[in-house]
């Protein structure tokens, strides 16, 4: 553990360290563009140099290594007109145009430029010329001439994808990114290079001319798309409808988390969002007359709009009116891994233990893409989280189960949230079910086929508008965080969960997400002694051996 | 892609510890039989390498001598850099492109000849010159321009007309020049009539490797690719305690302006070459050595290759040599068109496959090199020298040099001397006496300039000439010995369009990695060429001696700083033809007062 004195400091770091993450640990920030902590170093802008005495010439500190006594200057005045220097090579041939760049607000070169430089510009030739507005892939733009030649991208499809997509060609100035002719950037991991571009080079074809990132507010929580778990930040837009076509969330990027994604994310979690602010369940609807297709002679549903109040009042009666004492049960609930522990929490102990209910989250869904890094067949965020609560895995009935027994005519009331049971298991049987038993509740953030066929539809807030926890399939616990508040008349599924049971006469602590979780925490051995505040933002893996890993 | 060319690509694989170090030799052989490198080969290449598509696509636009589209049946190269420029390569270029109707860059209409301008190709003895495909010619001057022109035009293997150059050479010593004499190359046979492969066998039979060490150590043998570090001291830097394997590199990339010896050692006496080679590669305890040698040097790979098929023929290069034991391999990897890769660094990651990007220091070679293994790497000049080290004592060695530097030098002295050439003397030799050698300044005039060693040199004014050619005293006198390219100007010569001359190479030929060096030479280039368009301003002087002040010191390799230092030195030095130019907007012939030194 070499000692060193940086800006008058000292710190004592791990051999092999270099100067710029020793700084980092007393919280002096080197600035950096070839720099990635994941990827290899590459040495090339020199824009971390910075002054170690008895060594003449400026060092960079991406890699320097430690040693016992060094002394590091990071803002004498030969590291800054070294940086200074720097930065006029490097926006010499930029064709400085913030205006129109997405990356305006949060590029480093911009930052920099404020931070470091603010020296009068020289440079008065003409600039070298190379190509706008690339189309690289599905997801990713390049500006050739915005590009500083850091090589970030490179290494990105080199080290962590190994597609090896990106080239520099040519060389001196000029030297050009881009792909081989012809190829496209599309592998499942395309987008976080633009994410470790420090400038605007690489910019995301999704945002493009958005929104200004100045307006973007931004929440952490998880990506809900697999059982990964990747922890992200969601940037979203409220007041400006003007913004990024009326939609609130404007955005996707990845979170630092160490355990779980490190920087990444994958392009399918990045981009499916779009549910979040389309065909959302806005309104409580409830039975109104039931009618004859004129056309088919079936029968059609029809829903008319209701209030939350009406809607719990009458399905509150009617679950507590299905009497389980007789044998079976008369109550089928099928829950999803989509919900947070909290909720399922409150599902099984509303439905399984009160009210006798068959419940599951095992639902019959064919495994997706995967591969060895971050993505998995799962797409469920919270399978073990449920399989932990017992409404998944081995002691849980299957979904196909509750359906057929609705279908049989043995149960009165079946409760879904959120599944598409049209597509699980066919229009048929669903229509067949919806008149069977003689209430059907739908929960759900978004319009399916399914929908129309309930009886009663409650609208679901989506997990970015409330609180909660997911466990990811390698048993971290981990919190989403509520970005906004749930759109139309949509209520988070605890909070109306709350509100049934209140109705049922059974009670919780109705603090909200936080206060289930105390409950859970005390009754489920997995999460046993864990709070809100331990488990912090950047999740806890739960103990294996309760996993059952 | 056909089933030979399969067959050729595995058979250059396994000369490699890596597949993808074969990326060079692969591309060539593709343009060699197909005379370019198509879309289809660079598949082709990625896929026998194991390589992205993408990174097969870098080595082609990074090395300039591939061509990625059909270009005519020959290729005709001519140098315009510093050296050849100041010997005509300007009118020389001006009467091949109205000869021929095309520019740089461009096929004759018949698809006869592909026009090329180049950075120099390392014969300024015979500049003005240029290369018909693999041939040097030169100096191109008078009928021999309408002969070079005649024979591009002619189907390549028909007889031609051009003569071959037949510059000043030294031949009787006392170091490297003994075998130079015979223009067809020094052979197997005489070499060893001429005590050839006695050191060779003294090591090998009688000496530890740490014997040699010490012997080439007390030599005081500086490496003379330009950095002058004490060989035996690098090569005692090797690990002796490591499983991995070592690798003997030899820099035969001679790229820097103003320098060309190394083409002399690996044509006329490559045995020297190899010998050392043997010794060196002994005394680091390495079996297998590369000999990194530019592209455009066609003939001195193809004479090296058969002094290797010689000695290993006779024993002396391959499995148990000379029944001692001791195993050594040699192969020979060509460069393809990048002045950078004569950077030790630059050259190793160009052998691994890449393109030609010095490497991040520490760690050094020494340690960790080619294929991350411990790697020497050693001028051609420096290992040509080691058989007479062994041969005859580091002391006889020591005492032709100076006091911290044995030995002699092949100068290179070329520009405006009578007698452009390469002249073997002891490193003591002055600057002045080197001219004088060499004929002195042309035509009578006054000489005007110095540059001592090669392109990247600090200029010396003429007053400032009488210097030893050593490293020591060269540096003391504020510019550097390195590669022995001694560049000549008289009162002729505008300093303008020498710094814009150099500033043109540096921006051609930087890497492109670290920011200042990319974008710094290619700043500095562009305010010289408004300067030469007369469009320059005073205060543009000061914002390129701080340009190239931003520049020096602050990279991955010293490549930046030695095109900072022409900057600097010209600027300084010349000012008033500077300022004179920019006042006037175009070149005065201003005389500088010095003696003439003939
Ligand atoms: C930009 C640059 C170009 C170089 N070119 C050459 C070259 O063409 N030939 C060479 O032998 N050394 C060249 N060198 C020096 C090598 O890096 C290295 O020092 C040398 O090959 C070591 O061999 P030596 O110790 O025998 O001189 C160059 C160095 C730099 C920085
Ligand atoms: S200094 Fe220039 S030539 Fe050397 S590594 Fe950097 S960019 Fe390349
Ligand atoms: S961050 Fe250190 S050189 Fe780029």
């Amino acid at each position: 553990m070499p000692s060193l004195t940086i800006d008058g400091r000292e710190v004592s770091v791990a051999d092999g360290t270099m100067v710029i993450q020793a700084a980092e640990t007393l919280g002096i920030f080197i600035p950096r563009y070839c720099y990635h902590p994941a990827l290899s170093i590459a040495g090339n802008c020199r824009i971390c140099l910075v002054e170690v005495e008895r060594i003449p010439k400026l060092q960079i500190a991406c890699n320097t290594p430690v040693s016992e006594g060094m002394v590091v200057h990071t803002k004498s005045a030969m590291a800054e007109d070294g940086r200074r220097a720097v930065l006029e090579f490097l926006l010499a041939n930029h064709p400085l145009d913030c205006p129109v760049c997405d990356q305006s607000g949060e590029c480093d070169l911009q930052d920099y430029y404020m931070n470091f430089g603010l020296y009068n510009p020289r440079f008065r030739e003409h600039k070298v010329k190379k190509q706008k507005a690339v189309e690289l892939g599905p997801h990713v733009m390049l500006d050739q001439e915005r590009c500083i030649l850091c090589s970030r991208c490179v290494r990105f499809t080199d080290e962590i994808t190994k597609t090896g997509e990106f080239g520099i060609f040519n060389r001196g100035d000029r030297a050009e990114l881009g792909l081989y002719p012809g190829d496209v950037l599309d592998n499942p991991y395309s987008a976080n290079v633009v994410d470790i571009c420090p400038v605007g080079a690489l910019t995301e074809k999704d945002f493009r001319f958005k929104a200004r990132v100045w307006y973007l507010s931004s929440a952490p929580t998880l990506c809900n798309g697999c059982s990964q778990g990747c922890n992200v930040d969601l940037h979203y837009v409220l007041d400006r409808p003007h913004l990024n076509d009326g939609a609130r969330v404007a955005r996707i990027k990845p979170r630092y988390n160490p355990d779980v994604n490190q920087w990444w994310l994958c392009d399918e979690g990045r981009y499916g969002f779009e549910w979040l602010d389309k065909e959302r369940l806005t309104k409580v609807r409830g039975p109104s007359q039931r009618s004859t297709d004129p056309q088919t002679h079936g029968p059609t549903d029809s829903q008319t709009q209701t209030s939350w109040d009406q809607a719990l009042q009458t399905i509150s009666a009617a679950l507590a009116g299905s009497d389980h004492e007789q044998g079976s049960p008369r109550i089928g609930v099928i829950a999803s891994a989509q919900l947070t522990c909290e909720e399922l929490f409150l599902i099984r102990q509303i439905f399984r233990d009160a009210l006798g209910a068959q419940v599951t989250a095992s639902v019959p869904e064919e495994p997706g893409s995967s591969d060895d890094f971050l993505i998995k067949a799962d797409k469920n965020p919270n399978t073990l989280g449920a399989t932990l609560l017992g409404l998944a895995g081995p002691d849980a009935p299957a979904a196909a189960q509750i359906v057929d027994a609705a279908i049989d005519g043995n149960l009165e009331a079946l409760w879904v949230f959120g599944h598409d049971l049209v597509e699980l298991f066919g229009e048929e049987k669903v229509r067949q079910l919806s008149e069977k038993v003689s209430l059907f509740v739908y929960s759900g953030t978004n319009e399916n086929p399914t929908v129309p066929l309930a009886h009663w539809v409650l609208p679901s807030a989506a997990y970015v508008e409330k609180d909660g926890t997911f466990v990811n399939c390698h048993g971290r616990v981990q919190r989403i965080g509520r970005a906004f508040g749930p759109i139309g008349d949509s209520r988070e599924d605890w909070r109306f969960l709350l509100e049934l049971a209140g109705k049922l006469g059974l009670s919780f602590d109705g603090s909200g997400p936080e206060g289930i979780f105390r409950g859970l925490a005390e009754h489920v051995t997995a999460f046993e002694g864990l709070s809100y505040d331990t488990i912090g933002t950047q999740g806890v893996a739960l103990r294996t051996e309760s996993v059952g890993l | 892609m056909t089933p030979a060319l399969d067959a050729k690509a595995n058979e250059i694989l396994l000369r490699y510890e890596q597949p993808k170090a074969a990326m060079l030799p692969l591309l060539w052989l593709v343009q060699e039989n197909q005379g370019y490198v198509s879309a289809e080969a660079e598949a082709w290449v990625g896929r026998m390498l194991g390589v992205a598509r993408s990174h097969v696509r870098e080595a082609v636009s990074f090395y300039n001598m591939f061509h990625t589209k059909p270009v005519g049946r020959r290729e005709l190269r001519v140098c315009t850099s510093l050296p050849c420029l100041l010997r005509g390569a300007g009118e020389l270029m001006d009467r091949i492109r109205e000869t021929l109707k095309i520019g740089p860059g461009e096929t004759t209409p018949g698809g006869e000849v592909l026009l090329t301008e180049v950075e120099c190709l390392c014969a300024c003895e015979i500049a003005p010159m240029a290369q018909l495909d693999e041939r040097y010619v030169g100096p191109l001057e008078g009928p021999s321009v309408d002969s070079i022109i005649r024979d591009s035009l002619t189907q390549p293997g028909r007889p031609e007309s051009t003569p071959e150059p037949e510059p000043y050479l030294s031949t009787d010593g006392p170091v490297l020049s003994t075998h130079f004499k015979d223009p067809g190359g020094t052979w197997l046979d005489d070499y060893l009539t001429d005590d050839g492969y006695v050191a060779a066998r003294k090591v090998l039979t009688s000496m530890t490797p740490q014997d040699v060490i010490d012997e080439v150590t007390s030599a005081n043998l500086r490496g003379l690719g330009g950095a002058g570090f004490p060989a035996g001291r690098k090569w005692s830097f090797v690990p002796k305690e490591t499983d991995k394997p070592k690798y003997l590199v030899v820099n035969a990339d001679e790229g820097e302006p103003g320098t060309f010896k190394d083409r002399y050692i690996l044509e006329r006496d490559p045995h020297a070459l190899l010998e050392g080679m043997l010794i060196a590669a002994f005394a680091i305890g390495s079996h297998k050595a590369y000999v990194y040698i530019r592209g455009e040097y066609f003939r001195s790979a193809k004479r090296l290759q058969r002094a290797i098929d010689e000695a290993t023929g006779k024993g002396w290069l391959g499995q148990d040599i000379q029944g001692t034991g001791f195993d050594l391999d040699v192969v020979i990897h060509r460069g393809a068109g990048a002045y950078i890769c004569g950077e030790e660094t630059a050259l190793l990651t160009s052998l691994e496959g890449g393109k030609g990007f010095p490497r991040l220091k520490p760690p050094f070679p020494a340690i960790s090199g080619l294929f991350q293994c411990p790697t020497i790497v050693n001028n051609v000049e420096t290992l040509a020298c080691v058989p007479f080290i062994l041969r005859n004592g580091a002391e006889h060695f020591a005492r032709i040099g100076t006091e911290r530097q044995g030995g002699t030098r092949l100068f290179c002295v070329c520009g405006h001397v009578v007698r452009p050439g390469v002249y073997e003397e002891p490193v003591s030799i002055t600057l002045r006496e080197l001219i004088e050698k060499a004929g002195g300044v042309r035509d009578g005039n006054r000489l005007k300039a110095v540059i001592p060693g090669g392109i990247s040199a600090k200029i010396l004014a003429a007053d400032e000439i009488d210097v030893a050619m050593d490293f020591d005293s060269l540096k003391a006198a504020g510019t550097m010995a390195g590669s022995g390219g001694v560049i000549v100007m008289d009162e002729t010569t505008s300093m303008v369009q020498a710094l814009d001359s150099a500033a043109r190479f540096f921006a051609d030929e930087s890497c492109g990695q670290c920011s200042p060096c990319r974008e710094g030479t290619g700043w500095v280039h562009r305010i010289l060429r408004r300067i030469i368009d007369g469009q320059g301003s005073l205060r543009d002087l000061d914002e390129l001696l701080a340009i190239a002040g931003d520049m020096e010191g602050n990279t991955i390799c010293v490549f930046a700083d030695a095109a900072a230092w022409p900057v600097q030195s010209y600027i300084t030095k010349f000012r008033d033809e500077f300022e004179e130019y920019i006042r006037s907007g175009r070149s005065t012939e201003q005389k500088e007062t010095a003696e003439c030194p003939a």
